[in-house]
């Protein structure tokens, strides 16, 4: 049986176009190739110093 | 695809052929975040939008820059009615790619047109208003405000859900089922949807969804449309009948409409025709009152003939002697008779006054006003002087009302002598009877103009009116 509180709690105010600079901006970019990348760079720079 | 150390193109190598640097687990990484973006294309292409939603986000986690990947998000959440998310994925998209970005053109269809970036900033503040009026328990203002997002977009899904959940609250089944229908025309597979489907198509139909709750001992099926509770028999079924039973049951049908047919048209042309011959009598009924009322009309009419008739034949007995003969041409011959035979003018004298009390003179014959004026000129002037004198003798006794009787006949014999009138008047007078006297003397003034007794009458005439 759905549960009106409950489910009502699952819907979120909708972004509004003047809010949507800020969201874009704030937004996280950061995928698994950055991940990968800054990785591999932590991992040479210990070799470069040894 | 580029190094990420150099920005060189790569080749088929796991080594960048310009900088030399390792790129075999950044090769997979693009790889997959392409096999994602593949998933997530042909989800949209079967309108499975909120797994092409997952797919597209894994891609773009894996590798930021799938354009691709990122411009057909926005163009899935676009086509879920969500345009900020939408905007900002082609926004992001445009900053990682200017040049040759079909996100140039989404964004300048949406920007270019003022009145639809309106529109959809509005139905943006509603939805958030709609959601306010459901955390304060105002569901029915949720719900108009939800059907003004709906119809300015159509395609927003979370409206639609938020006014199936909205509906299956209320227990309105068959509109939350109508929302979530439209729901799953724009997108298969959403969760939330699918959810609110399985709970309000299992309050429509129990039965058929849980098998388990009908008991096996129930005879019937229950559920519920619209505001009705449906209670539907089980274990129906229709008699095979024999061509006999189906003749037999013609037959019942035919006597079923023979008996209604009897019971009913019979009595409705039976009263049909017992109301026409109602009114056939009616209408004989009136016109015997008619001709009654003419009837008696008549018999009053007659009754009124006869009783005039009765009345003119007594008149006219009066007139008519026994052998035939008027009675007052009679009295006329006798008093002309009796005058020639015995010059007794007094006798004449009363026959004629007789005559007078019963007859009009002047509508009589010709020969009998001859006859009769005849005998007044012969005995008039001899009866005037009678008449004049007793009346003078009256007078003088004061005895006015003989004086009044015998001046009226004076006069009356001999209408030329103004004493005799004059005298009238005097009587009149002096008895009191001031009207007669006042009649008498202007009689005097009219025959007699010129007279003394006209000059005196007039003098009377003024002083009895004062």
């Amino acid at each position: 049986m759905i549960n009106f509180e409950e489910e009502l709690k699952k819907f979120h105010p909708s972004l509004e176009i003047e809010d949507a600079e800020e969201a874009i901006y704030n937004q996280d970019l950061t995928d698994m190739a950055d991940i990968l990348v800054k990785m591999i760079k932590e991992s040479e720079e210990p070799e470069s110093k040894g | 695809m580029f190094c990420y150390s150099c920005g060189c193109h790569l080749s088929e190598h796991d080594f960048c052929t310009a900088c030399g640097v390792d790129v075999s687990l950044y090769k997979k990484i693009v790889h997959a975040s392409n096999m994602y973006y593949n998933e997530g294309l042909e989800k949209a292409g079967v309108r499975d939008l909120s797994g092409a939603i997952v797919s597209l986000r894994q891609s773009l986690k894996l590798n930021k820059n799938n354009i691709e990947a990122r411009n057909l998000l926005g163009l899935v959440y676009f086509e879920m009615g969500e345009v900020v998310a939408a905007l900002s994925e082609w926004v992001i998209s445009k900053n990682l790619r200017s040049d040759k970005n079909i996100a140039d053109v989404y964004i300048e269809m949406i920007q270019s047109n003022g009145s639809r970036l309106d529109s959809i900033n509005q139905t943006i503040k509603k939805y958030n208003q709609a959601l306010v009026y459901c955390i304060q328990e105002s569901k029915d203002l949720a719900v108009i405000q939800l059907k003004k997002v709906l119809s300015l977009n159509p395609k927003f899904i979370r409206a639609h859900q938020l006014l199936a959940l909205l509906y299956i609250e209320s227990e309105e089944w068959d509109k939350a089922k109508r929302e979530l229908n439209r729901c799953m025309d724009i997108d298969l597979n959403n969760i939330t949807t699918l959810r609110y489907m399985r709970e309000t198509e299992l309050m429509l139909m129990p039965d058929e969804t849980t098998k388990g709750i009908r008991r096996k001992n129930d005879d019937f099926v229950r559920y519920q449309s619209d505001n009705e509770i449906i209670i539907q028999p089980l274990n129906m079924k229709e008699q095979k009948r024999s061509g006999l039973a189906s003749l037999v049951n013609i037959g019942i049908g035919l006597l079923i409409g023979l008996a209604s047919m009897y019971f009913l048209v019979v009595p409705a042309v039976r009263s049909n025709v017992n109301s026409q011959a109602q009114e056939e009598i009616l209408r004989i009924g009136n016109q015997l009152d008619a001709k009654s009322a003419e009837i008696t009309d008549l018999n009053t009419r007659i009754e009124t003939l006869d009783a005039d008739n009765k009345k003119l034949t007594q008149e006219l007995e009066g007139y008519v002697g026994a052998d035939g003969t008027l009675s007052t041409i009679d009295s006329l011959f006798e008093a002309a008779y009796s005058y020639l035979e015995t010059q007794d003018a007094q006798a004449a004298a009363e026959a004629l006054e007789s005559i007078a009390a019963e007859v009009d003179v002047a509508t009589m014959s010709e020969e009998f006003k001859r006859l009769h004026q005849a005998l007044l000129t012969t005995i008039g002037p001899e009866l005037a002087v009678t008449y004049y004198n007793e009346a003078r003798t009256a007078y003088n006794s004061e005895d006015y009302e003989i004086a009044i009787e015998k001046y009226t006949k004076a006069f009356y014999y001999d209408e030329t002598n103004v004493d005799a009138l004059f005298s009238l008047g005097n009587s009149y007078r002096r008895s009191g009877d001031t009207t007669k006297a006042i009649e008498t003397y202007e009689r005097v003034i009219e025959l007699f103009e010129g007279t003394k007794s006209a000059t005196s009458s007039r003098q009377y005439i003024n002083s009895l009116s004062d």
